[in-house]
């Protein structure tokens, strides 16, 4: 039993960690299609820095990546107004192509020794707090309140003397903050880089945050799901369920196919921010 | 316009030359094998045809959706679904009239994976990105299940469907020497031709043009909007689905777990290219064809693909900044 909720928190973590970071971007009305790409580089960058950094300063350099790229996000969408999809494609798609080459062409090849990573209660416990203090942030701070109006109506916001450019920046460097610990948690967890190592957990942390309706609290209960139904199936799997043999991909699809009810409107009103994508 | 060509084709070069700084590698070697790799020869040439070809017709489909103002990142999902009920179809019945019953059983397949996306952006507003990246993940799945469970080919060892006899399967059209013109290229071109028309001089192509430029002046003009959304998705997902069934049927000959390479996410990045104009979709896939074919052939430097696909990602990026920011500035 011990095992298995141990399993069950290795699994949503590093979820948890980076749905918080979309929702600090999704919220202020910035869509991130590009998490995934935002959490493998920082996968990367962790593993080739800690050997020569030591274990904090592989989860700075994986902090700072994360920055680094959301500010480049942040460009692309706020300063050249491209679409918000296609620069998180492309996002995602440098990112893959880049650690990839870089890898394949010798960079963070090792396996991190224990005394190159951070303690793994270290990340659950920022992962536990999280939540609750985005959730405190959100309704009582001035800032806050800001990231939220911006989310719901940028050009109402506008008229009310908030910059919804600067708004954005700032929560765009919590979406790099909160990407980066994704990633240095996710190669802590498996001591090593490898190419794509992420595998669609952006998407996943994505599917959270929608059936969480945009909201701290249940979308990082929507991750413990998620996390819950992976380590059923990691337990279950080659073993037969009512008589017969259920392949592990049902399993596997689940978050996907509540995620699609959620959006159905079947599972409650959509609570999308209304001003997400827009200027 | 024409002038920004040369610019995304300097900066690609720059970005391929700083990258292998970078790693310390020989600089001229790789470039070369990019040009040579992908047109060398005739035999090279017939590859890049072979990569350009669904990256054609899954460009057309994406092209489409875009046109609506949809965003059809599940391409990759119509392919697969298309692809392993397509094969499924032409294993099944053989012949020549397999080939035609799996395209067609590709094409409704497709159009009903696109389906649920069209309808929860229409009448629920749910973004339709944030669907079918799910309907994507849903279809990897289940085809893979699919071809490791029930449809699994008696003579394979990996989750795989059974090869198609060789008489049933698609012939290149014709061969000069070593170049291969496929007949599902030849099928492409007219997709794009037809698209072309489709959107120019049709009611209904208009219509949807109409909804994707700016859907309530649509509305008020008497269009349904609603109906235009679904029924993109709708056509996008078929052609997708479309590009499945043909690419078993001319080149792959069975499906099997791992089928879609990234097609699907490619043909964004080719219709995005295009711009305004279709038939630049024979142009941008012919651009994404070569870069694929000539990152294959980098391997055998060992230098990895994935700078192929930094680049891609970069001209995308460029091209979106260039093209779609006085877009934004309207719309405002």
């Amino acid at each position: 039993m011990n095992s298995f909720l141990l399993q069950v928190v290795t699994m949503s973590a590093p979820l948890l960690l980076l749905a918080m970071a979309g929702y600090a971007s999704e919220r202020s009305g910035v869509i991130n299609i590009g998490l995934e790409g935002k959490m493998l580089t920082a996968c990367f960058v962790c593993a080739a820095f800690a050997p020569q950094f030591g274990a904090i300063g592989g989860v700075v350099m994986a902090i700072l990546a994360g920055i680094v790229i959301s500010m480049l996000h942040w460009t692309l969408t706020q300063v050249y107004r491209i679409d918000h999809i296609v620069s998180g494609m492309a996002i995602n798609l440098l990112a893959s192509g880049g650690t990839g080459f870089l890898e394949a062409s010798g960079f963070a090849k090792n396996t991190l020794t224990e005394a190159q990573r951070l303690p793994l209660w270290f990340y659950y416990a920022v992962a536990l707090l999280a939540p609750f203090l985005l959730f405190w942030a959100a309704n009582h701070t001035r800032f806050g309140l800001q990231h939220k109006s911006v989310g719901s109506d940028p050009s109402k916001a506008r008229l009310l003397g908030i910059n919804p450019q600067r708004i954005r920046l700032l929560a765009l460097t919590l979406t790099g903050v909160f990407s980066g610990l994704a990633g240095s948690l996710l190669v802590s967890e498996t001591s090593t880089f490898t190419k794509d190592m992420t595998a669609g957990r952006g998407y996943i942390a994505l599917a959270a945050l929608i059936l969480g309706g945009w909201r701290p609290i249940p979308a990082a209960l929507s991750c413990l799901l998620f996390g819950l139904a992976t380590a059923v199936q990691i337990q279950l799997s080659g073993k037969p369920m009512f008589g017969m043999q259920i392949p592990s991909e049902i399993w596997k699809m689940l978050p996907y196919i509540v995620t699609l009810l959620a959006l159905a409107g079947l599972l409650g009103r959509n609570r999308t921010p209304a001003g997400l994508g827009k200027h | 316009m024409k002038a920004k060509i040369p610019i995304l084709f300097a900066v690609s070069i720059a970005i391929i030359v700083l990258s292998l700084v970078l790693v310390k590698a020989n600089i001229v070697q790789p470039i070369a094998t990019i040009f040579t790799g992908s047109l060398g020869d005739a035999r090279r040439i017939s590859g890049t045809i072979k990569e350009m070809t669904p990256l054609l017709i899954l460009g057309s489909a994406v092209y489409l959706a875009l046109k609506a103002g949809l965003f059809n990142i599940g391409a990759e999902g119509q392919y697969t679904v298309g692809a392993c009920f397509g094969s499924l179809s032409m294993i099944a019945i053989g012949g020549g009239i397999g080939v035609a019953v799996g395209c067609f059983v590709g094409i409704i397949t497709g159009a009903l994976w696109a389906l649920p996306a069209g309808l929860i952006k229409a009448y629920r507003n749910g973004h339709e990105v944030i669907t079918t990246i799910m309907l994507n993940a849903i279809a990897l799945l289940m085809t893979k299940a699919l071809v490791a469970g029930p449809f699994k080919g008696p003579d394979q060892f990996t989750p795989s469907t059974s090869m198609m006899p060789v008489q049933s399967r698609l012939v290149p059209l014709f061969t000069i020497g070593n170049l291969e013109i496929p007949q599902s290229f030849v099928v492409g071109i007219v997709i794009v031709l037809l698209l072309a028309y489709w959107l120019k001089r049709n009611v209904s192509g208009f219509e949807l043009k109409a909804t994707g430029a700016n859907p309530t002046a649509a509305k008020f003009a008497g269009v349904n909007t609603k109906q235009v959304t679904v029924k993109a998705m709708l056509m996008s997902g078929g052609l997708s689905g479309l590009a499945g069934a043909l690419q078993v049927a001319q080149f792959e000959h069975r499906f099997y777990d791992g089928f879609a390479t990234g097609y699907g996410f490619d043909a964004l990045g080719v219709a995005l290219l295009s711009g305004s104009n279709p038939a630049y979709l024979i142009l941008s896939s012919f651009f994404f064809g070569a870069m694929n074919k000539g990152g294959t052939a980098l391997v055998i430097l060992g230098v990895d693909k994935g700078i192929t696909t930094v680049v891609l990602s970069i001209v995308i990026v460029m091209f979106a900044a260039i093209r779609y920011r006085k877009k934004e500035d309207i719309r405002e």
